[in-house]
């Protein structure tokens, strides 16, 4: 039987030029993907972008999260219409363009840190696992709401040409969004949770100590 | 289903025209140019006239101009927004004293607004056009020469070009597979109505098997791949080859003409 935890072990174990190619672009079309689902505000629209960069993180690893992020920007960039107003190169006017520069980032951070997570805490209770990935997602969609806010500052500043109240900005640019996305940082650590044993590929430390494991069971 | 269609088809129109047998190369870098132009001079005089450039090239480019408008409508509220702003918040420093009339602030006001969301429409029409007339396809092709440069310090150009590729394949596979998942779901007795913690709670079971799937596809991919002999972008070579030509050379020298003529007259005050 296909297993999840096969599936992803045999995508990412033997870890070689395609299956890198293939795992990148797979979670940029899944951020696609989630940009087809909003709800529009002022400002800044209601996606599900974030829950899949803060995934990308996660699963595959700061280093190709990042990538797959950089990847999602360049595909909006060329023109598809890939974000949530469309695409292209003249995207960078909208003032919701600081959330998607920080995607990389946000991946990143949250990727890094997680790993960081698995090198130190050895069996761990779920529960407390579960706690310190939600601290840990909830960090890296921080990162993604500084750098958006502050984009959106100074584009209104420069680019439209005024300056708007901060407390306003700080309200319409994050604070309606907290609710949902504090549900999409719940919704990732648990996947994350689920999906963690097999992703150890990510790290040779790791590797080594499933492999320890795996001789012992037998 | 509406959002496979916009994917695959992307923003291009196919059509007969001398703007879509420019080389991609040519295009991109024009559009740059033009968008450098835009962002360096703001004098509503100099932005008439790029705009009736424009709509030459619109013309030339056989293209429907609603079909090309259409890209400015996601940026309505912004130009509203910004008329508005300009409007409300006024800084001419007559008006404060009091030496001008309100009308007269507000005409102002007005007027600034109106020079600023104009500029920011050419921006976003130039870009337009870029997208219009070229295919994505042609547009990675194109991003891939243009940056061969960059190889030389280690950044993977065709691995790039070729996961722009896969992804672009991947999203209709990803939807289908949602929606499939999501139906299977449906005649097991899954309700997805309610409110939204029930919503929340009813993707979760989405969720993994479609995570399962999209892995084993990827896999299966990577296993293509692999049976293909697939090892990047190394002494391959491709079935269509872009070479300028003269008509490239042309609109190249004279966007890069029209650069330096803004350069002279923005900081130099010369003109």
């Amino acid at each position: 039987m296909f297993t999840v935890a096969q599936a992803i072990y045999n995508t990412l174990s033997l870890i070689n030029r395609q299956k890198k190619i293939t795992v990148v672009s797979l979670f940029a079309a899944l951020t696609v993907v989630g940009s087809f689902i909003r709800i529009p505000f002022p400002y800044v629209p209601l996606t599900l972008q974030t829950f899949f960069v803060i995934l990308s993180g996660d699963v595959i690893g700061p280093r190709y999260g990042a990538y797959s992020q950089f990847l999602y920007l360049i595909l909006g960039l060329i023109g598809l219409p890939v974000f949530a107003y469309g695409g292209g190169i003249s995207y960078f006017l909208q003032p919701s363009f600081g959330y998607l520069l920080a995607y990389p980032l946000g991946a990143f951070v949250c990727g890094t840190l997680i790993r960081k997570m698995m090198r130190t805490e050895r069996r761990q209770r779920n529960f407390f696992m579960m706690m310190n990935l939600i601290l840990i997602n909830s960090i890296g969609m921080l990162v993604i709401f500084v750098i958006g806010l502050m984009y959106l500052y100074l584009n209104l500043r420069f680019i439209i040409g005024k300056e708007i109240d901060i407390m306003d900005l700080f309200w319409s640019g994050f604070i309606i969004f907290i609710p949902v996305d504090s549900m999409k940082v719940l919704l990732a650590s648990w996947l994350t949770l689920k999906l963690h044993p097999h992703f150890s590929w990510l790290d040779s430390v790791l590797q080594e100590k499933r492999r320890a494991v795996e001789n012992k069971d037998r | 289903m509406p959002i496979l269609n916009d994917i695959t088809l992307g923003q291009y129109y196919p059509a007969e025209s001398s703007i879509h047998q420019l080389d991609p190369r040519t295009k991109l870098l024009v559009t740059f140019i033009c968008m450098t132009i835009m962002l360096i001079i703001g004098h509503p005089f100099a932005l008439l006239v790029l705009s009736l450039g424009l709509y030459a090239i619109i013309k030339s480019s056989n293209i429907p101009p609603a079909f090309v408008l259409r890209n400015l409508k996601p940026f309505l509220w912004l130009f509203v927004l910004t008329i508005l702003i300009h409007i409300i918040f006024s800084e001419d420093p007559q008006s404060l004293n009091g030496d001008h009339t309100p009308l007269y602030v507000i005409r102002q006001g007005l007027f600034r607004g109106i020079t600023y969301s104009l500029r920011l429409c050419l921006l976003i029409l130039f870009a337009a056009i870029l997208t219009l007339t070229t295919s994505p396809i042609e547009i990675t092709d194109a991003l891939e020469k243009l940056l061969t440069p960059m190889k030389k310090i280690g950044l993977p150009v065709h691995d790039v070009t070729m996961m722009i590729t896969l992804s672009l394949r991947f999203i209709p596979t990803l939807i289908l597979e949602a929606d499939k998942l999501r139906k299977a779901q449906i005649s097991r007795g899954m309700k997805f109505k309610g409110n939204l913690m029930k919503r929340v709670h009813s993707i979760i079971p989405l969720l993994l098997p479609l995570f399962m799937s999209v892995f084993r596809r990827a896999d299966e991919l990577a296993m293509a791949m692999d049976a293909r002999c697939y090892t990047g972008g190394e002494e391959r070579t491709r079935f269509k080859q872009l070479e300028f030509k003269s008509s490239d050379y042309i609109v190249i020298s004279s966007a890069v003409a029209l650069l330096l003529i803004a350069v002279l007259i923005r900081f130099f005050n010369i003109v």
